[in-house]
This record gives structure tokens, C-alpha cells and sequence, in this order.
């Protein structure tokens, strides 16, 4: 039961991601432009930061979905969420009026944003503690055949 | 392999795909220029046309303040204020309840708010309860406590003794 429910932590974490970064993609200038709105990145760094954010959401979301690299997909994507909450956070306690950037769009932060990272930074330190990978499912088949054939 | 060094090759592998896809975007991110925060934009300081209160700028408030013809209303921290604020100014942060300063502000013509951050959040805020309060012509400085500063506009310094003396 528990395995199953980590397949599925896995596997929606991984699309969610694939998601958020597919739906930046067309606008990378815009992107930036929310990250810049946080206040906290220097100017010159805020296009390498945005496309940084799109790529590894992208590859680590992937990686989810496919079961390769569960276990640092789920990591970097935790550390990921962990400083988008500590972002959104920083800027709703200054009173910053902001749109959150999350999957494009014109989303604005909320601490509902902030409850939704806070969950989702669960799930991916779940998936990280145990991956129920691609790996994970090729043990578990040859337990069942090994099994079964003695 | 470490995990950590597995986490770190699929970092530098995304931050790769990224500035690559960012080359092949109809609207990629200005590499090599500075992306400033919309509201630290020249220009844009506070003056967003869909804005539920009026602007002024500083250049119309200060005549105003010289005149006595204007209330103002610092929205910034107490400790903020103490240190320097609009000569006259009344203190109001965000969170505060307006009662004690309503009366004295219904009796000026204009009322101008303004706050630290070229944003004008604080201001914005503290102007909006004034409205419910029953002031008709609130403003929200442009520019913000700095531009006063940087304009020349008269200051003084110390804490609010009418804030919390009533309406003598």
C-alpha cells in the first residue's frame, strides 16, 4: 500500500514539474521577470536563475516520471520547493504583491501557494527516503520470480 | 556514485537544458541584462494606472505639505518613523487600527500616505482602510519616503504624540 502511494507521490511530483516548466517555456522573459519580483536575486543573475529553475524542473521531473535517478531527482526537487516556500514567504511577510511564477500564468503568491510547496516538499522527501523506482521494480520482479521458481 | 554527487550532475545537466531551451524560446530571458523588480522599474515606481488609490508625486505633495493644506500619513514601521519622517506626518502602519487618527485626518482636504518600498504596498493598504474609513481624497506618494528625501521635502524626527492622544 505504502509502495503504491509513493509510486504515485513519484509519478504526480514528477508531472507537476514537467508541467511547471513546460508552461514557462514560451515566455522565459516573463519568468524572469517573476523572479525579479521576489526582490532577493541580483539583476544580473535573474535570466540564469529563471532558466536554471526551468531546466532542472524539467529534467528532474522527468526523471520522476521515468524512474531514473528517483532518489537525486526527488532531493534536488525537494531542495527546490524548499526555496520557493522560504521566496513566497520571505515576500508575502514584507508585504510584496506578487504574482508566484509557479506554472506561468498570472497565479498571485499566496500562503496557500506556500501551503501547496509545503506538501509537495513532503512528497518529494517521501519519494527521496524510499524511490519506488524503475530499479526498485526490477528488484521486487525477481523477488517475485525467484519466489515463485523455488 | 553519492547521492549528493548524483543530486549535483542532474542540477548542472537541468541548468544546462535550461539556457539551451532558453535559446530556442520566442521570448527568452535578457542573459548578460539585469532584470530589476517591476516596481523598481524607472518609471514605474507606484504609478500603475489599474491603481484602486491616486498617485501624487512628490512634486505635488511638497507645496501641499509647505501649505499645511494636505495630512500626511506614514505607513512605514514606528521605529521607521521615529527616525525621520514628513514634518506634521501621523503615524499608521498597516496593521493598526485607524480610530485614533480618522477625526484629525477628516478635517484635512487631501490626505497623502506613503510608505518605504517604490511599491507602494504599505501605502496602498494603509490608504484603502482610510477610504473605508470615510476619507474622500486619499493619495499615495509616488516614490515613496525615499524620493521625498531625495526631493528636498521638509522632515522631522522623534514619535507620534498625537497618534495615540485622541482628537483634543
Amino acid at each position: 500500500m505504502t509502495a503504491r502511494i509513493l509510486i504515485a507521490c513519484r509519478l504526480v511530483l514528477g508531472a507537476l514539474f514537467v508541467w511547471a516548466a513546460v508552461a514557462k517555456l514560451p515566455d522565459m522573459a516573463a519568468f524572469a521577470q517573476d523572479v525579479a519580483n521576489y526582490r532577493l536575486v541580483p539583476a544580473l543573475l535573474v535570466p540564469f536563475v529563471a532558466c536554471a529553475v526551468v531546466g532542472v524542473e524539467l529534467l528532474a521531473g522527468a526523471a520522476l516520471i521515468l524512474g531514473l535517478l528517483v532518489r537525486p531527482a526527488a532531493l534536488v526537487l525537494a531542495g527546490l520547493l524548499a526555496v520557493f516556500t522560504a521566496f513566497l514567504s520571505q515576500a508575502l511577510l514584507r508585504g510584496i504583491d506578487l504574482r508566484c511564477g509557479c506554472f506561468g500564468g498570472d497565479e498571485p503568491a499566496s500562503w496557500w501557494t506556500v501551503a501547496r510547496d509545503v506538501a509537495m516538499l513532503a512528497a518529494a522527501l517521501a519519494v527521496a527516503r524510499r524511490p519506488q523506482g524503475a530499479a526498485w521494480l526490477r528488484r521486487k520482479a525477481a523477488m517475485t520470480r525467484s519466489a515463485s521458481s523455488g | 556514485m553519492s547521492l549528493i554527487l548524483r543530486a549535483g550532475l542532474l542540477c548542472a545537466s537541468g541548468v544546462a537544458l535550461g539556457l539551451l531551451a532558453n535559446g530556442f524560446t520566442p521570448r527568452p530571458a535578457p542573459l548578460g541584462q539585469g532584470v530589476l523588480a517591476s516596481a523598481e522599474q524607472p518609471g514605474a515606481a507606484c504609478e500603475d494606472a489599474q491603481a484602486s488609490v491616486a498617485r501624487i508625486s512628490v512634486r505635488e505633495a511638497k507645496p501641499l505639505c509647505l501649505a499645511c493644506a494636505a495630512a500626511f500619513v506614514d505607513a512605514r514601521s514606528p521605529q521607521e518613523y521615529a527616525a525621520g519622517h514628513v514634518t506634521g506626518a501621523l503615524h499608521l502602519s498597516p496593521g493598526e487600527g485607524a480610530e485614533t487618527i480618522l477625526p484629525r485626518l477628516r478635517a484635512a482636504p487631501t490626505v497623502i500616505v506613503y510608505d518605504r518600498d517604490r511599491d507602494c504596498a504599505a501605502a496602498d493598504r494603509v490608504a484603502t482602510r482610510l477610504q473605508a474609513g470615510g476619507i474622500r481624497d486619499v493619495r499615495v506618494l509616488t516614490g515613496a519616503w525615499p524620493e521625498w528625501l531625495a526631493g528636498g521635502g521638509p522632515g522631522e524626527s522623534g514619535s507620534c504624540s498625537l497618534c495615540t492622544a485622541g482628537t483634543r
